[in-house]
């Protein structure tokens, strides 16, 4: 029998809700894309940016500052009538400018916040505040301040993080900062601090609603660490103060630790000038300056060492035995170097004894030391000796990177055998590469190597790695290798002569570096003045202070600043005089430092073109 | 005649498992619409001018009604089954001259500061008035004569209401379809509307070959399915295919130019004699309309292109399209589609919780509180909760053909299946639209969506059905 009509039609009725389950059986059940792609229509992953860690100096001064600044941010359909003119004095902005961004806010999204101005102060914001306009309001973000403007290549800046960047690191996402040079870029991971996320939830026209879960999937932003570095501001301030116009560096470190009192590089920049809205404009301009201010002469140029190099082949010829503080050499002067080689050397009395030989910075008498080291009987061979040579000249951290906190650190150069066998064809002597005596030739050191020395000398024989960071927030210790003394090989007691020959240098009659003379302090030092391929002399001075127990070594380097007395022996003593008495009392020599006219034909002939 | 209406609210005869279904369905529909139009913030208390609050309104108002329409005498809506209609046609009239457009269908006409939408009485007015055309005496559904006026009277109302640019409230009125075929009108009818209804989305999706072939193999299947000879059915399709295999060849080696599916139609027109003479033979006349089906099969699917094409709207067929197509744009004319199947299946088994909806509750579903309401119960309830109302929805109706079988009085019966069938339509095709398995068409769902006259007009499609049963179920007791 064939079913009635009715039953065919509750049969027909049933199967179409029980159609209807299935489907939702299979939608709500069996397929889980919906759930996801709810969650991609409502949830808003709102990054929090951590301040990032602040930066002081020995003293507890801050040297790098979180600013804070405002976004002014905008709902067009919130926005009621409002006097134009006074929101564009306020924010200070022309008002076709205010206009046009509020025109262009309007027409990419009505209920959407969106960025009118970036980064206003703290001032514009509370006046915003006061009159409160509707529809307006402002968003926190922090940026970096320099309350002392200094020390602009040693901290480095931050910049948005770039392609290759965000490759290596998938912490970044577009549009992060991240430190480009300096501490900023050596500390980064400690000074970034970790970013946070709230989850929040948007209606369909991108309002926000309210938080996901309330809170629970959120995670808070960590602030960055604070670090302490080793740099005394106001040192550091004064030393960018006497180089200003000059291109060269200083570096100071305290010996007994290796800590970096002061890395100065010039012509350096004011590190505000990297920050915010005005780095779009500055950036260029200062990369493209041919003087070069975002290279760190402090750490990176490697130039040839000049005379201060004679206090290494002393102690290497003290040390080998080849050498008595009390040997005399005779020096003829201006006629230069038995060989016929032309090193000539300046009028002072003679012949004179090693103490003095350091005390008049005589050329001759270090030529004759060098010899007599290559030439040593023992080692069989000029070539040999050289290798010994080289040896002891490592030992002092010449020719590597010294393992520094910081990074941009050259190796500088110390040639070796090979050097000459392929420079020579394998047939050299020690008359061919006499000029190393007196630090020239094929040296190659940096400001930084150089100022090691003078920790070295002041020590005694021995060096703490320089550094620039004393102590990051919630950490204990810095890294171990810096508390780890590296001795060289000349043995302590050798250095005493030599320290007598630089304390000679600064107070005797003769001495090359009697401009640097400050009663009761004890400086000693040794000048330098390098001849190199562009131009006049390079002026370098290096030095420690006081004699006994030094608190500071220091080398300054100026560039074409001719003799080392001349412009580098003044700059470091003035810096000595001010760290050890925490005053200058020579108001005409800083005067002079600064009134001191050097010219650059090489930078500047490129600028001109 | 108060009197005894006084005493049927009271009596058990009122079907009150009908009216508790009911009720959840009210209950669970205005929970929804909260759900749907709540804004999550602390200065939106509850207020009777937002739209749950409004809802709330017209739902005392039509309890109020439904009294009242419990307490008629049943011969009442006989009588008034004409004129109503009438007066129901002269509004749906009025609509047309003086009405208020909302959303492209003039369709509202404003009362004071109500708006009202008169095509839905209308559902209720024709219903009542098909009731009392069929309940005549000596009417006799298989005569022709008599079906032409029920079919003036059925199609008079959606004519006006398509005039009024509301295609989809039109639409409605296929729903008594349901009814009449209880009532026995002649098959063929419906299998003629699914057969036009399958062929429809077939020939937009399909190659014309295709759609061809499972004409042609449908109509032999579902003849042998009624006539047997199952044999004689696979030479036939055989000889068929072969053939169309060698008249494309050769036409095609002898430089013709021919497709397979010219040839393929063809050969089966020229087979039709062999087919009536097997029909002839057997002496089976179903398979006149056998052929008549597919006549107007191959007819029909070449045009439905150039309809598609050129007469639908290009809205409609984006809806169209995009539930039968895999290349449509979700974020545009998809956007609805896909953000109602978001919101359902992102409900999982129980739901996000009441108000917890994000779909629903930061308003990514369009229309939410009227047209797309069930996603709300989707994905605040989760399947358990689109399940209990589905099978509400299922139970309401299969109780309404309950009632309607039981009366002895054709009136009762042709209007309770009206009722069913119109509850049927709109329920399915709703839910249906939510879920992506049918277009989106603007229909609502009973006693869910908002709207004040939607509202009314089922409830008191409901409460007549309920009143008429009580009164014949009284009958049958004394």
């Amino acid at each position: 029998m064939r079913p009635s009509r009715s039953v065919i039609l509750q049969i027909f009725v049933i199967t179409l809700f029980a159609v209807i389950i299935v489907r939702l059986f299979y939608l709500q059940l069996i397929d889980n894309s919906y759930k996801q792609n709810a969650n991609n229509n409502v949830l808003r992953y709102e990054v929090q940016n951590p301040p990032r860690g602040e930066i002081f100096d020995r003293n507890g001064e801050y040297i790098v500052q979180s600013k804070e600044v405002y976004d002014l941010m905008m709902v067009p359909k919130d926005v009621k009538q409002f006097d134009t003119l006074l929101l564009c004095s306020i924010v200070g902005e022309p008002i076709e400018g205010m206009r046009e961004k509020i025109q262009k806010a309007k027409r990419y999204s009505w209920r959407q916040g969106q960025v009118i101005l970036e980064q206003l102060p703290k001032e514009v914001k509370i006046k915003l505040d006061e009159r409160g306009f509707p529809g307006f309001y402002t968003v926190f973000r922090t940026l970096r301040s320099y309350p002392r403007k200094i020390a602009g290549n040693l901290l480095g800046y931050i910049g948005k993080v770039n392609e290759r960047e965000l490759e290596r690191d998938p912490y970044y996402k577009g549009g992060d900062y991240i430190g480009k040079t300096g501490i900023e870029l050596a500390f980064e991971d400690i000074l970034r601090g970790e970013k946070g996320v709230r989850i929040n939830m948007v209606d369909v026209h991108g309002v926000v609603k309210g938080s996901y879960a309330e809170g629970m999937y959120d995670t808070v932003a960590r602030p960055g660490t604070a670090i302490t570095c080793t740099i005394d501001a106001e040192l550091q301030e004064f030393a960018e103060e006497l180089l200003a116009g000059k291109v060269g560096s200083v570096v100071a470190i305290e010996p007994s630790t290796g800590e970096i009192l002061a890395l100065a590089s010039s012509p350096t920049y004011d590190p505000d000038e990297m920050v915010g809205r005005e780095v779009n404009k500055n950036f260029p301009r200062l990369n493209s300056d041919p003087r070069k201010p975002f290279f760190n002469r402090a750490v990176m140029s490697v130039y040839p060492p000049g005379s201060v190099f004679k206090i290494v082949n002393g102690l290497i010829g003290l040390q080998e035995g080849v050498l008595k503080p009390e040997y005399k050499y005779y020096c003829a002067g201006k006629a230069g170097y038995t060989g016929g080689r032309g090193v000539a050397c300046h009028g002072h009395t003679s012949p004179l004894n090693m103490i003095d030989a350091i005390k008049c910075s005589c050329n001759a008498y270090f030529c004759y030391v060098l010899k007599d080291i290559l030439e040593n009987r023992k080692y069989g061979g000029v070539k040999n000796g050289f290798d010994v040579w080289e040896k002891y000249v490592r030992s002092f951290g010449f020719g590597r990177k010294l393992d520094s906190d910081f990074i941009d650190e050259r190796n500088g150069f110390v040639p070796s055998r090979e050097t000459y066998d392929q420079k020579y064809r394998g047939s050299w002597n020690a008359f061919t590469v006499i000029s190393l005596s007196i630090g020239q030739g094929e040296l190659g050191v940096s400001p930084l190597q150089m100022a090691n020395l003078a920790a070295t000398v002041a020590n005694r024989g021995h060096y703490y790695i320089p550094h620039v960071v004393k102590k990051i927030d919630g950490r204990d210790s810095i890294d171990a290798r810096f508390y780890e003394p590296h001795y060289t090989m000349v043995e302590s007691k050798y250095f005493e002569p030599m320290v007598e020959g630089m304390w000679r240098a600064v107070h005797r009659p003769e001495g090359t570096a009697r401009i640097a003379q400050v009663p009761g302090l004890d400086i000693c030092g040794k000048t330098g003045t390098a001849q190199n391929p562009h131009g006049a002399d390079h002026s370098t001075f290096l030095s420690f202070a006081p004699r006994d127990n030094p608190k500071i070594a220091i080398s300054v380097y100026v560039e074409h600043g001719r003799f080392g007395g001349t412009s580098a022996a003044p700059i470091a003593s003035l810096l000595i005089e001010k760290y050890l008495t925490g005053e200058v009392k020579r108001p005409e020599l800083v005067e002079y430092v600064k009134n001191m006219q050097i010219a650059y034909p090489y930078y500047d002939r490129q600028r001109s073109k | 005649m108060t009197g005894s209406g006084q005493s049927n609210i009271k009596s058990p005869n009122i079907d009150w498992v009908a009216i508790l279904i009911y009720l959840a369905l009210v209950v669970i529909g205005w929970v929804n619409i909260y759900a749907a139009v709540h804004e999550d913030s602390a200065l939106s208390n509850f207020s009777m001018n937002s739209r749950y609050g409004m809802q709330l309104i017209w739902i005392g108002i039509t309890m109020c009604v439904a009294v009242v329409l419990l307490l008629l005498d049943e011969r009442f809506y006989h009588m008034l089954a004409y004129p109503a209609y009438i007066v129901g046609i002269a509004v749906l009239l009025l609509v047309l001259v003086a009405g208020k457009e909302v959303n492209g269908a003039k369709a509202w006409i404003n009362i004071g500061s109500i708006s009202l939408q008169p095509g839905e009485f209308a559902k209720f007015t024709t219903a009542l008035a098909v009731a009392r055309y069929m309940s005549r005496y000596n009417f006799s559904i298989t005569s022709l004569r008599e079906l032409i006026p029920l079919a003036i009277l059925i199609g008079i109302p959606p004519i006006i209401i398509i005039m009024q640019k509301d295609a989809g409230s039109a639409l409605v009125y296929t729903s008594f379809l349901f009814m009449l075929y209880r009532e026995g009108l002649n098959g063929w009818i419906h299998v003629f509307f699914f057969a036009f209804i399958a062929l429809f989305f077939m020939s937009i999706v399909m190659e014309p070959l295709t759609v061809l072939i499972i004409i042609i193999v449908a109509c032999v299947i579902f003849e042998s399915l009624r006539n047997g000879h199952w044999k004689q059915k696979i030479i036939y399709l055989a000889g068929l295919a072969l053939a169309t295999i060698i008249l494309c060849s050769t036409i095609t080696f002898l430089g013709g130019n021919i497709s397979v599916y010219t040839t393929l139609l063809i050969c089966s027109v020229l087979s039709l004699p062999a087919v009536i003479v097997y029909a002839y033979r057997h002496r089976l006349r179903n398979v006149y309309m056998f052929i008549a089906l597919f006549l107007t099969s191959i007819i029909f699917a070449p045009s439905v292109d150039y309809v598609f094409d050129n007469i639908v709207q290009p809205h409609q067929r984006d809806r169209i399209l995009v539930v039968i197509s895999d290349e449509v744009d979700l974020k545009k004319e998809g956007y609805n589609y896909n953000q109602s199947l978001i919101a359902i299946g992102s409900g999982g088994i129980a739901g996000k919780g009441f108000l917890q909806g994000t779909q629903t509750q930061f308003n990514f579903v369009p229309e939410q509180s009227t047209d797309f309401i069930f996603c709300t119960v989707g994905e605040e309830w989760g399947f358990l909760g689109s399940t209990v109302v589905v099978t509400l929805f299922c139970l309401l109706i299969l109780r309404l053909m309950q009632m309607g079988e039981r009366q002895r009085d054709p009136f009762g019966r042709v209007y309770c299946y009206s009722v069913a069938g119109i509850f049927f339509l709109h329920a399915v095709i709703n839910i249906g639209m939510t879920i992506g398995l049918v277009p989106v068409i603007g229909i609502p769902l009973p006693f869910f969506s908002y709207g004040g006259s939607s509202f009314l007009a089922f409830s008191i499609l409901f409460f007549v059905a309920v009143r008429l049963d009580a009164g014949k179920r009284e009958l049958l007791r004394t």
